[in-house]
């Protein structure tokens, strides 16, 4: 269970400040897969940020299963960061001087799980992303914008954590890769009971999620219209 | 651990033009941090070499004498009991040393026949004896009794060769003087109990003894055995002993009870030197110090062993302080490298710091990562340098010894010793001798773990500062 409530995030640019986030309060039941969409600059990377403790909220607090991450210590920010939270970040954020396979064991190096697991589990998530065998070794600064686009996604999986949060994970794919991806977050889901939140303008992706917000002006509204996709 | 350490050395390497500059520049520093270090070590040998050589004994003079050469005034008893009382000392042998001339060859040179001649020895002489020098002058005592007439320094104010009668031109027969020792004891005037080889060491110390050690070569020169006699200043002496000194010119010499020898030639009650014992040979430059107080700096002057040593010595110190002072400042300078090159590379790599931050690795990994990747460049760098070192240490340790004590033989040059003294200075330099350089494991490991500290010391501040990342860092762009 994840619950925002209140949760605003200012920034102090020059003389005057943004508030890309304005009181934001919402919540997911365990296992929901959830959209969040909006303009280009309407906030919702950073409403991302503050639900995976990249960044401490302005004021409000982020719930999860009933512990207040926005009062952890650093300590155990780390821990959720790495246990709880799957993050696919818009940018991908691979390690470029890594090969794929070697980003993907990254989370589960510092979860100190066995090298020989790690690399059996990274090859095996790579596998699902479709990604084949000689990419995996390959550095992530030799692939493409798709390929790191999917080597982030597998590992963001990486831990088999509670919550994933992805920033335009299909944005970068074409259609048939897109569905994929789509269809590989929402059996998640289904089988792990994992909380997907994805941030994206990709409509066939919106289209099947269960539950869609819309953020702009620094305010977030669900949307319930009538082609939902369950 | 093993996976951070892997990064770390791929981190090294991200940038190859960059790193190999940073290797290069390294082992430049650590190649001339080792090699100060083990010159620093070679010469730190050499010293304790060379202190050793004189164990725990200190000479103390008349202030601006040495031997029979200078001036001042003489050491007394009251000194005796004076040093005896300063802390750390065990024992104190005072001698008075003589120089005694040949009777035949002054009765000759009073005589009138060769004036000038007979009597320039260099410093002259305390009083006479019957006993035949078993040393010849040689090409080198004659070149020295040649200087010591010119001078005209003779205490009986002998002329020199130039208007030295009917001397001139001819070729100046002379003599060397045999020394005389007046001992209270049974050790010599460097501490070391007299190496007898035949009859008894001296055991009547009074003013009147007629008790005498006879030089090996002294006594076959003279026909001496045990029981024999001769004479010092028309006394009559009788051989107690034969000694054996080690070497031909100590062998050429006579050994007195002191107070005889004083009294013999109206010296009563002066000593020319004291030999002190100290406890041990750590306490050696301390007590030095305080007995030069005790005595008083401008009566006295105090050395441990010969001056050649205390130069020899003094100039190794001084390279030894300049190699010291090189090495750290070579281990500071890979410091700062360090610090600087890692500072540079956590400013780069903010955003990628960040990534790992927020996908969960803990401060401690990534400041271990940084530290690790800055011991890399280190390691190679200790390595190559190091390899430069083994070669051109020897090499840099000689330069620096032998630009040191040229500095100081030409200080020592300026002052005193000019012209035919005792064969002159550069004795520091012969003592000192050629170092050589060796790389032993502890010099080396010890060595590496200074480099390793240092660099891990300057990698610190860089590692802590990927404390201060946020992983917010990784949403920006760069
Ligand atoms: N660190 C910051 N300092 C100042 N302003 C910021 C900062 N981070 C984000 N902003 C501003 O906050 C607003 C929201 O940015 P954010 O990245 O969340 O938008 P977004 O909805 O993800 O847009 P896009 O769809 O283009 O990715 C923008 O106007 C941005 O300029
Ligand atoms: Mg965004």
């Amino acid at each position: 269970m994840l619950e925002v409530r209140n949760v605003s995030k200012q920034f102090k640019s020059g003389d005057h400040t943004i508030k890309p986030v304005n009181d934001v309060s919402f919540s997911l039941e365990q296992g929901t897969f959830a959209a969040i969409l909006g303009k280009s600059g309407s906030g919702k990377s950073t409403l991302l940020s503050l639900l995976g403790a990249l960044d401490k909220a302005t004021s409000g607090d982020v719930m999860v299963d009933g512990v207040n991450v926005s009062t952890l210590p650093d300590g155990k920010l780390t821990a959720y960061r790495r246990n709880d939270i799957g993050f696919v970040f818009q940018q991908y954020n691979l390690v470029p001087n890594l090969t794929a396979k070697e980003n993907v064991m990254l989370p589960m190096e510092f979860a100190r799980v066995r090298r020989s697991e790690r690399q059996a589990r990274a090859a095996e998530l790579l596998e699902q992303v479709e990604l084949e065998a000689d990419v995996h070794d390959r550095k992530a600064n030799r692939l493409s914008g798709g390929q790191q686009q999917r080597v982030s996604i597998a590992r963001a999986l990486a831990n088999n954590p509670k919550i994933i949060l992805a920033d335009e994970p299909t944005g970068n794919l074409d259609e048939q890769t897109g569905e994929l991806i789509i269809e590989l977050l929402r059996s998640l889901t289904r089988t792990q009971n994992t909380t997907v939140l994805v941030v994206t303008h990709d409509m066939a992706l919106a289209r099947k999620t269960d539950r869609r917000f819309r953020l702009a002006k620094g305010s977030l509204a669900e949307e319930f219209d009538r082609s939902r996709a369950r | 651990m093993l996976s951070v350490l892997a990064r770390s050395v791929g981190n090294a390497f991200r940038n190859k033009v960059r790193s190999g500059a940073v290797v290069v520049i390294l082992a430049v520093a650590i190649g001339l941090a080792m090699s100060m270090l083990v010159a620093n070590q070679a010469v730190g040998d050499r010293i304790s070499a060379l202190k050793g050589s004189v164990g725990n004994n200190l000479t103390v003079n008349p202030a601006g004498a040495r031997g029979f050469q200078g001036g001042g005034e003489p050491l007394t008893a009251a000194d005796v009991t004076k040093a005896k009382a300063v802390a750390h000392v065990s024992s104190v042998t005072g001698t008075l040393s003589l120089r005694l001339r040949t009777e035949t060859a002054t009765t000759t040179a009073q005589a009138g026949t060769q004036a000038g001649t007979a009597q320039g020895g260099p410093g002259g002489g305390d009083g006479t004896t019957s006993l035949q020098s078993a040393v010849e002058p040689g090409t080198l005592g004659n070149r020295q009794n040649q200087s010591g007439a010119q001078s005209g320094q003779g205490p009986q104010g002998a002329p020199g060769s130039g208007n030295g009668g009917n001397g001139n031109g001819t070729v100046r027969t002379f003599t060397l003087p045999v020394s005389a020792t007046g001992v209270a004891g049974t050790e010599d005037a460097n501490g070391n109990t007299i190496n007898v080889t035949s009859g008894k060491q001296l055991s009547n110390f009074a003013a009147t003894s007629t008790q005498a050690l006879v030089g090996t070569t002294l006594a076959q020169k003279n026909n001496l055995k045990v029981g024999s006699t001769f004479t010092v200043d028309s006394t009559k002496m009788t051989v107690a002993g034969i000694f054996d000194g080690g070497t031909v010119f100590d062998n050429n010499g006579i050994y007195l009870p002191l107070a005889a020898a004083q009294k013999l030639t109206g010296q009563t009650g002066q000593i020319s030197a004291l030999t002190v014992k100290v406890d041990s040979i750590e306490n050696v430059d301390s007590t030095k110090t305080s007995l030069t107080n005790a005595l008083g700096s401008t009566r006295v002057d105090v050395t441990a062993g010969s001056r050649n040593l205390d130069s020899a010595v003094s100039s190794l110190a001084s390279v030894q302080n300049i190699s010291l002072i090189a090495f750290i400042a070579a281990l500071v300078t890979a410091g700062l490298i360090v610090l600087l090159i890692m500072i540079m590379v956590v400013r780069e790599r903010r955003r990628e710091i960040g990534v790992l931050k927020a996908i969960g690795a803990p401060n401690r990994t990534i400041g271990l990562q940084f530290v690790l990747e800055a011991l890399v460049l280190v390691v190679i760098g200790a390595v190559v340098g190091t390899a430069v070192a083994v070669f051109s240490s020897s090499g840099i340790a000689s330069a620096l010894v032998s630009a040191n004590t040229a500095t100081a033989g030409a200080r020592g040059g300026r002052g005193g010793f000019g012209g035919g003294g005792f064969g002159g200075f550069g004795g520091g330099a012969q003592l000192i001798g050629n170092l050589t350089t060796t790389i032993g494991p502890g010099t080396l490991l010890g060595g590496l773990g200074a480099v390793l500290l240092i660099a891990a010391l300057g990698a610190l501040v860089p590692a802590w500062l990927t404390a201060k990342v946020r992983p917010i860092e990784v949403l920006r762009g760069e």
